[in-house]
């Protein structure tokens, strides 16, 4: 009876102590993918051409803004990452004495595959689809006062991400190429009008854009900064953007010719994982 | 295969290259060759105006740019180039510069008024009623009388129903747009539409797909819907002089296709060209007729729309403050009648 008493005082001991060392060796968190979300403001120069308000250049100012979600893919064993690029910009553009008003909206969405180059660099290399649309007005024409920008793309986007020591930081730069290879465009013909495109007049108003007849680049340039202020950490980016949209379809050539020097703060989230049956030992 | 496609990328863009403008500088040279090429080529009316009266286009590059060449100051340029845009004889021609706007008058004034404010007095009275820029009243013989100066404003259907309403008990209407020298398209085809109630096809348009000189497009159909407002199926008499002109002349194409309606007066002035502007190297806007609008038959309102009966303002009328156009368009509307009453009899 003190024998059978004894092992069960024991095993009493001994099992919650087996289970809470199982629990231990079970209770590992994991980061599940890093989210770095960037919202950032700034100024662009701007240099606008469109031969179907104009044919000559249309040079001013403007504000941008754009948001970025860059994170880690939840598939594929986290070997892939992407990015939500959203970007606005207005801008007031003058030829002599002639006024333009741009207004551009954009968002890319992109997939990448990384490639780690030492511990300090990577590459990424994907694919992007691009949506934007917007229009240029100019006031002082008479039945050609606006040219509506709407075009989808699929782009070959690439990264370079270097991190380096600066003091006990460590500052990172990247730079990101955009260029569209395949697309289509709202792109009404030579003369037409858009009151005659009102009528259901829209045979050809659609075209293919391509890097011949659309050659096109978007180069982003960002420097991530961290800043230490009173025991809390944040992160102050400055990038440079610059959006070199071309196109000649159906005689009318364009380009919008956009330089954003923005700044903005980086957040970065880790977003966790626990295994299960954890809850018991969760302090909340 | 990836460095054979980014390659093949960035050599696409390289070559492709830049984008740009044309690369007239801000000389009085550069703006005479710039102002001669947008024009050469968006101007839509070459052909038509060189069966009409011969225009050449590269005869006036050189009859001008010898003229150019002695321009001693910026105004004396504007007028030179105002000069050289004239020989396009298109009243939606213009240059606009800090000295002023360029027009060409003569698609008017080369022809007789044929309309006076002074005598529509007589006509009008002293209680006309105003909507929407329209003027109407009721005239003996319960014809109805409308004169709309110009379609530069939008027109409200509304307003449009209730002067119709406010007409209902006329024998006819005679909607006159002496002296309306345009405005806005959708307000003459929103008058129009309140005279049919069927889908009617009153013409075509076209539009440039390049530089030279004939590259158009295939005419597309124009069509008239009826109005959602009130619809006036009584006999219309539409009144034109040479004053007639853009806009009004395209409410006058569409009106003559409807069963109902009787053109009188004068040939209408033309105008059948959607305008357009462009600018010149130091800012100055040039505008001009880049769409051309054919009838249903396919031909060219540019250079106007005979009446239906043609009629000028006699003298002696004039004398004695009587309007023939208006006399002879409540005749038509009476007469009308009094057929209609010996074919039922």
């Amino acid at each position: 009876m003190k024998r059978t008493f004894t092992i069960i005082a024991l095993l009493s001991l001994l099992i919650p102590a087996m289970t809470k060392a199982q629990y231990a060796i079970s209770d590992t968190i994991r980061t599940e993918r890093i989210v770095v979300k960037s919202a950032q403001f700034g100024i662009s120069l701007q240099n606008n051409l469109d031969t179907y308000l104009s044919n000559y250049n249309y040079k001013g100012v403007g504000i941008h803004f754009n948001h970025e979600n860059f994170r880690d893919a939840r598939t594929g064993n986290y070997r892939w990452k992407y990015q939500v690029l959203f970007n606005s910009r207005i801008g007031y553009n003058l030829q002599e004495s002639n006024m333009q008003l741009a207004g551009i909206i954009g968002c890319s969405w992109s997939g990448y595959h990384p490639f780690r180059i030492g511990k300090r660099v990577q590459l990424l290399a994907g694919a992007q689809i691009q949506l934007e649309g917007g229009a240029l007005y100019n006031p002082s024409n008479s039945n050609n006062p606006v040219s509506a920008k709407l075009r989808t793309a699929l782009a070959a986007s690439g990264m370079a991400i270097y991190h380096f020591p600066v003091f006990k930081d460590e500052w990172t730069a990247r730079y990101q190429l955009d260029i569209p290879i395949i697309g289509v465009m709202f792109a009404p013909e030579f003369g037409q009008s858009y009151y005659e495109i009102s009528l259901g007049h829209t045979k050809g108003i659609v075209s293919c854009a391509y890097p011949i007849n659309s050659p096109s680049w978007r180069h982003m340039l960002s420097l991530d900064i961290p800043l230490h202020i009173k025991q809390r950490s944040t992160t102050l980016r400055l990038s440079y953007i610059a959006d070199l949209y071309q196109s000649s379809i159906n005689h009318i050539r364009c380009h919008m010719y956009h330089h954003a020097f923005t700044f903005g703060f980086v957040k970065t989230i880790f977003k966790i994982k626990r295994e299960n049956n954890l809850k018991a030992y969760s302090p909340y | 295969m990836f460095r054979k496609l980014l390659i093949a990328i960035i050599t696409a863009t390289t070559i492709s290259g830049c984008i740009s403008g044309d690369e007239f500088d801000n000389s009085y040279n550069g703006n005479f060759e710039a102002l001669w090429k947008v024009v050469d080529e968006h101007y839509c009316f070459f052909e038509i105006a060189g069966k009409e009266y011969g225009l050449n286009w590269d005869n006036v590059y050189h009859k001008y740019k010898s003229a150019t060449d002695t321009c001693e100051n910026e105004a004396e340029l504007f007028a030179t180039l105002g000069d050289m845009l004239k020989e396009l004889r298109d009243g939606h021609v213009n240059l606009v510069s800090m000295y002023g706007t360029s027009y060409y008058w003569n698609w008017q004034l080369d022809y007789p008024i044929n309309f006076s404010d002074s005598i529509q007095r007589n006509y009008l009275g002293n209680d006309f009623k105003l909507t929407n820029g329209i003027k109407y009243t009721t005239l003996t013989d319960s014809i109805g009388y409308a004169y709309y100066e110009s379609f530069s404003n939008g027109l409200n259907i509304n307003n449009l129903s209730m002067m119709l309403y406010g007409l209902k008990e006329c024998k006819g209407l005679i909607i006159d747009i002496r002296n309306n020298g345009g405005g806005m398209i959708t307000t003459a085809e929103k008058l129009a539409s309140a005279f049919t109630d069927e889908k009617i096809h009153c013409g075509y348009m076209q539009h440039k797909t390049g530089p030279g000189h004939n590259d158009f497009s295939e005419p597309e159909k124009i069509y008239l819907e009826p109005s959602e407002g009130a619809i006036w199926l009584r006999p219309v008499v539409v009144l034109t002089n040479r004053g007639v002109y853009s806009a009004a002349n395209h409410f006058v194409m569409l009106m003559r296709e409807l069963p109902n309606v009787l053109v009188v007066g004068d040939k209408t002035g033309g105008g059948s060209g959607l305008p357009m502007s462009y600018t010149l190297p130091n800012g100055w806007v040039v505008r001009m007729s880049a769409c051309p609008t054919l009838d249903k038959q396919g031909n060219s309102t540019e250079f106007g729309i005979e009446p239906d009966l043609k009629i000028d303002i006699t003298s002696d009328d004039w004398n004695n403050g009587r309007d023939t156009m208006i006399e002879t368009a409540k005749k038509i509307i009476l007469e009308y009648y009094e057929k209609k009453e010996e074919q039922q009899e």
